[in-house]
């Protein structure tokens, strides 16, 4: 018995430069084995003048593929309702969002990018590249995110990165880790108001379950941070991020997409938490100012003063009726609210926040038995 | 031959340095009146209790080295510890210096200079981190007594709220005040 003849499998060539950027676009997407991709990084190869037409269409053949696997995996797959022109629809990102406003399209800018990270020896580079971000698509900003988170592992290349306003200004690193898109500088984000609308938003509803997991995990991790420096840093960093996502998430209406940082308080909240639960480790002799220490405590809880926001939210939600505009909104986000058990989880966090003020008082005494009679 | 010459070269100065802590936070005032009205009543507690109206609404009392400031209508509160004093510092050093070898005298008493001036800014920097610590120190001593000093004062503010409140709602019939417990029972007739 003899096996069918099977056709030779096609094969592409491309030259040893090209061989060494697919593979450091692959490591950006998440596809390729951290420290090898780093060690790709950290090696130069010189650059040709010009890419061949092959190379071209699997970069962009790669770039397209992960970056949509890459949405589809964090969360585009989950049947979750969102807003969608003002009403809430159910159903997976590809049911609930026409495909004009999920089409991925790129600018060179990224293969640029690729191209010089390729060719350069990071993280001490030569040329220099810093392109304006205005011009970057939404796509464009999602790879530059991936490509960021990437890099994560290796402090230096990251230093790197974040001075590139590519990068600097990047909405999604701005959500997914604040403290490392800001560095040692003062916090800065970018505007998110262009996330709430098109593909962006598409993006933003795929990334919830990502986004949620992160700021859980970087809450939890926190009562390990033992360098108050480190940890006022971070905190700033959050906060500043939270603060402008929460504001843009209102002027646009579209509450609904900051619910990752209602879960992530609820899923911290399961029952009542002391500050320690985030400052902990912070027993090292900290800045001799007491006004340093306590903005340090301040900013670590960063996460749970956002339920403040949440619950002015609910309050206004709860005063909307049926035939006011924004009722179904006000109605979805009722739900969610409802959902994480609101009201609880913002008492619960409102007795954490106090606990660290230095002139709280102690609780006012019952409200006045009142006997009528008439 | 070379013959061996001794420098040296002594410094002192005199600083006022200053070192300052603050912290600043709000009061929780619960809204059981009108905003302004709970400010009023406030301000009259903090009155009775040794703070000065000042130009720009808020209220000061100042207790040695410590300044607390309140805002009646805003509920915000600021505790200011300060700390100045006059250092005095010194500092000497001592070289060897050879006519016919190594650096020449001007050098070497430059060099000297260098190192006696970063000499000293380390002893006023010494000087400085201790008056940080004084300050520190003096303004976590005092939020310890003024925690419940702001504990009563709110308390005393709420309960002549509530008392107001109730008198608006109907007449009082009865009303009867726990000192220790803080409890206050208010019977009214609608």
């Amino acid at each position: 018995m003899t096996a069918a003849a099977t056709p030779p499998a096609r094969t592409h060539e491309v030259s040893r430069f090209e061989y060494h950027l697919l593979r450091v676009l692959r490591f950006f997407l998440g596809h390729f084995p951290t420290d090898q991709g780093l060690s790709l990084l950290r090696s130069s190869i010189a650059a040709p003048t010009c890419l061949s037409r092959t190379a071209i269409r699997l970069a962009e053949e790669t770039l397209a593929k992960g970056c949509v696997l890459f949405l589809a995996r964090s969360g585009a797959w989950r049947n979750d309702r969102y807003l969608h022109e003002g009403q809430p629809i159910t159903g997976r990102v590809w049911e609930r969002i026409p495909l004009a406003e999920r089409t991925l399209s790129f600018t060179p800018a990224v293969l640029r990018f690729v191209v010089w990270a390729t060719s350069e020896k990071l993280p001490g580079t030569k040329e220099k590249w810093n392109p304006p971000a205005e011009g970057l698509t939404p796509a464009d900003e999602l790879f530059f995110y991936l490509a960021f988170e990437a890099c994560r592992a290796d402090p230096p290349l990251l230093d790197v990165l974040r001075h590139r306003e590519a990068f600097a200004t990047n909405p999604w690193a701005w959500l997914a880790c604040p403290a490392e898109v800001a560095g040692h500088a003062e916090a800065r984000p970018p505007s998110f108001d262009p996330l709430f609308a098109g593909e962006r938003a598409a993006i933003l509803e795929s990334l919830q379950p990502l986004f949620f997991q992160r700021w859980l995990n970087s809450e939890r991790l926190k009562g390990k941070q033992s360098d108050w420096k480190q940890m006022r840093q971070q905190g700033r960093a959050e906060l500043a991020s939270l603060q402008a996502f929460l504001g843009a998430a209102d002027r646009a209406n579209r509450r609904d997409l900051a619910r990752f940082v209602l879960q992530v308080n609820a899923a911290l909240y399961t029952k009542d938490l002391t500050p320690t639960y985030w400052t902990g480790s912070l027993t090292a002799q900290g800045p001799p100012r007491l006004a340093d220490r306590l903005d340090t405590q301040r900013a670590a809880l960063a996460v749970p003063r956002q339920m403040a926001v949440f619950q002015a939210w609910a309050e206004q939600a709860r005063n909307v009726s049926y035939f006011d505009e924004g009722y179904t909104a006000s109605q979805l986000w009722k739900a969610e609210w409802e959902a994480a058990s609101g009201d609880e989880i913002a008492a619960r966090a409102e007795r954490t926040i106090e606990a660290i003020e230095p002139l709280r008082t102690d609780p006012l005494p019952p409200e006045p038995q009142t006997g009528s009679s008439s | 031959m070379s013959r061996a010459y001794r420098i040296s070269v002594k410094s002192s100065e005199t600083r006022t340095l200053k070192a300052a802590d603050e912290i600043g936070t709000t009061l929780e005032i619960l809204e059981i009146l009108p905003p302004e009205q709970m400010a009023g009543l406030l301000r009259g507690e903090l009155t009775a209790q040794g703070f000065e109206d000042q130009p720009d609404g808020t209220m000061i009392r100042r207790d040695g080295d410590v300044t607390i400031t309140v805002d009646p209508c805003s509920g915000e509160v600021t505790v200011k510890a300060e700390a100045a004093g006059e250092v005095s510092a010194e500092a000497r050093q001592n070289s060897t210096g050879f006519d016919d070898m190594g650096p020449t005298e001007e050098m070497i008493r430059r060099q000297m200079k260098e190192q006696l001036h970063g000499d000293l800014e380390k002893k006023f920097d010494t000087a400085q981190q201790k008056l940080q610590q004084q300050a520190t120190k003096e303004l976590e001593q005092h939020l310890q007594d003024l925690q419940p000093e702001i504990a009563k004062i709110l308390n005393k503010v709420t309960r002549e709220a509530l008392k107001q409140k109730a008198a608006q709602m109907g007449e009082i019939k009865e009303m009867s005040e726990n000192e220790t417990t803080g409890e206050l029972t208010i019977k009214l007739e609608v």
